[in-house]
């Protein structure tokens, strides 16, 4: 690393260093550090996501369109209203009553559409799609490994939803395709484990060469030499 | 001697480890390598190798949508792809449009990473690239860019009015983007795919954390997803493909070894288990 950092990139990298430390003390135990950092990553999320939402949406989407043409984009008014309803869940304040049942309005609109946007999207792009895939790889199936998986994709899909389908007591065939099932899942888990190991190493590792690189090397080096 | 006073044995110590030994061990298994540099081979898998072909296939000049859909604590496995992605498309003279629908760190690192890049191919902001920045909910966000972009972002990640960026007026919803590169670390690569594959076709590839890999892979094989990068291995490959080799390819040698060093403790702690409890004197 070049030794022209400035002050403020060196205090920067310290900053940085000591926060990522003082969180990883946390695996030694819990201490009053990794508390008072985990207090301030609390604080400074949220004050940044007020900021970020007046300056990305608040603004440019409400304000700025209704004090350029009021006219033409009154009905902007709807949805504000309907966002400070929200607001009255913090009701009673001082002399304010509590009105806090008109938030539900706003809430009521937002889980109502969102409901209906995600039932229409997830049925007709996820569902419906990997559901004929199931039966579609057969047709793509070109030699006697690929037929061999597309009928290992279809056990392990039945068997699965029938050890979810618990309207029935697991007894019988039901119970013996519920076992497979449960092979299905395991063999499931095991690779999202593998994975999740991965992704928690790439984590620590990314952490450390900030430490070993930016830190040591670069900063303590340049102040060193 | 009592049960209770009999001393230990290896296995027993092993399956009663203080799991703070295990840190230790692991994390200088990781900062071994990180100082002595061990190259360990790094193989493509399809998944990774059909995306880059879908980005290699897009003739000069296209446009190519890439999200910062990944919060600051997913760096080390999301921005290495992004960077990759970015080598890639600039290389292809693609006219190139950011964005995030994460409000903590995404408009930040899109903006770091896009200007760092572009300086390195000589592209220029406003016509060969845009960052659009964040814009909250979504659902509403990915929905309605099907209609008209500069409706969801009236202006760009730094406040600069959409209409007076020569880039986007050829750009007015997903008809005009040619592929998009979902970066992401959480579940939003299901809406790129359900919302804007499923009713726009618009091709999507992503690169997505190790965590949320598994689930995506099934996309791949059913076509709604055209490539899958998994998390930090995935961003290697890419890395490889391009010939952009850089954090990722460093950290999967890291990876490696760090992963025989798990292997080696599953085993141990396992046998310790079986051990112990043959050992433990039956009930009476």
């Amino acid at each position: 690393m070049s030794e022209s950092l400035t002050l403020g990139s060196h205090l920067t990298i310290w900053i940085e260093a000591f926060v990522t430390l003082a969180l990883f003390s946390f695996l030694y135990k819990d201490n009053p550090i990794y508390k008072f950092i985990e207090h301030v990553f609390a604080g400074l999320s949220a004050g940044y996501y007020a900021g970020l939402i007046g300056q990305s949406v608040i603004y440019p989407q409400l304000l700025d369109p209704l004090y350029s043409d009021f006219g033409g984009n009154w009905i902007l008014l709807i949805p504000f209203g309907f966002g400070m309803m929200m607001l009255t869940r913090l009701t009673p304040i001082g002399p304010i009553p509590d009105l806090s049942w008109m938030s539900r309005w706003g809430l009521a609109i937002t889980i109502g559409s969102t409901a209906g946007i995600f039932l229409i999207s997830q049925l007709h792009g996820l569902v419906m799609p990997q559901t004929l895939d199931t039966f579609a790889s057969f047709g793509r199936a070109g030699n006697t490994v690929e037929f061999a998986m597309a009928i290992l994709t279809l056990v392990g899909v039945i068997s699965t939803l029938v050890y979810f389908y618990f309207s029935k007591e697991h007894v019988g065939v039901i119970g013996r395709v519920a076992k497979v099932g449960i092979w299905f899942i395991m063999v499931a888990f095991g690779a999202q484990f593998g994975y999740t190991v991965m992704g928690r190493v790439s984590l620590l590792i990314g952490r450390m060469t900030f430490l070993i690189d930016k830190w040591i090397v670069g900063s303590m080096g340049s102040m060193f030499n | 001697m009592s049960e209770n006073l009999r001393p230990m044995g290896f296995w027993e110590k092993v399956s009663k480890l203080d799991r703070r030994w295990i840190y230790s061990a692991v994390a200088i298994t990781v900062i071994i390598p990180l100082i002595w540099r061990i190259d360990f081979p790094v193989g493509i898998t399809p998944e990774a190798k059909q995306l880059f072909d879908a980005v290699e296939a897009l003739p000069d000049g296209s446009t190519v949508m890439l999200t910062f859909d990944y919060y600051a604590s997913a760096l080390p496995e999301t921005e290495p792809a992004s960077r990759a992605a970015l080598h890639h498309l600039f290389r292809k003279n693609c006219k190139v449009v950011t964005m995030t629908t994460i409000p903590l760190g995404g408009p930040t690192i899109s903006e770091r990473v896009t200007r760092d890049m572009a300086k390195l191919y000589d592209k220029v902001y406003g016509i060969d690239y845009v960052n659009l920045g964040y814009k909250a909910n979504y659902v509403a966000v990915l929905s309605g860019m099907g209609s008209s972009i500069e409706d969801i972002y009236p202006a760009d990640n730094s406040g600069t009015k959409l209409a007076d960026l020569p880039i986007i007026q050829n750009i007015k919803n997903y008809d005009d983007i040619d592929f998009i590169f979902v970066v992401a670390d959480n579940a939003i690569v299901d809406y790129w795919i359900s919302i804007v594959n499923a009713q726009y076709n618009t091709p999507v590839g992503a690169s997505v954390t190790a965590v949320s890999a598994p689930k995506y892979y099934p996309l791949v094989t059913s076509g709604q997803m055209t490539g899958l990068l998994g998390g930090m291995k995935g961003a290697a490959e890419y890395e490889i493909m391009v010939g952009k080799e850089a954090a990722a390819v460093k950290g999967m040698s890291v990876q490696s070894l760090v992963h025989f060093l798990i292997i080696l403790m599953v085993i141990m702690g396992n046998v310790g288990y079986f051990v112990s409890r043959k050992k433990k004197p039956q009930a009476a």
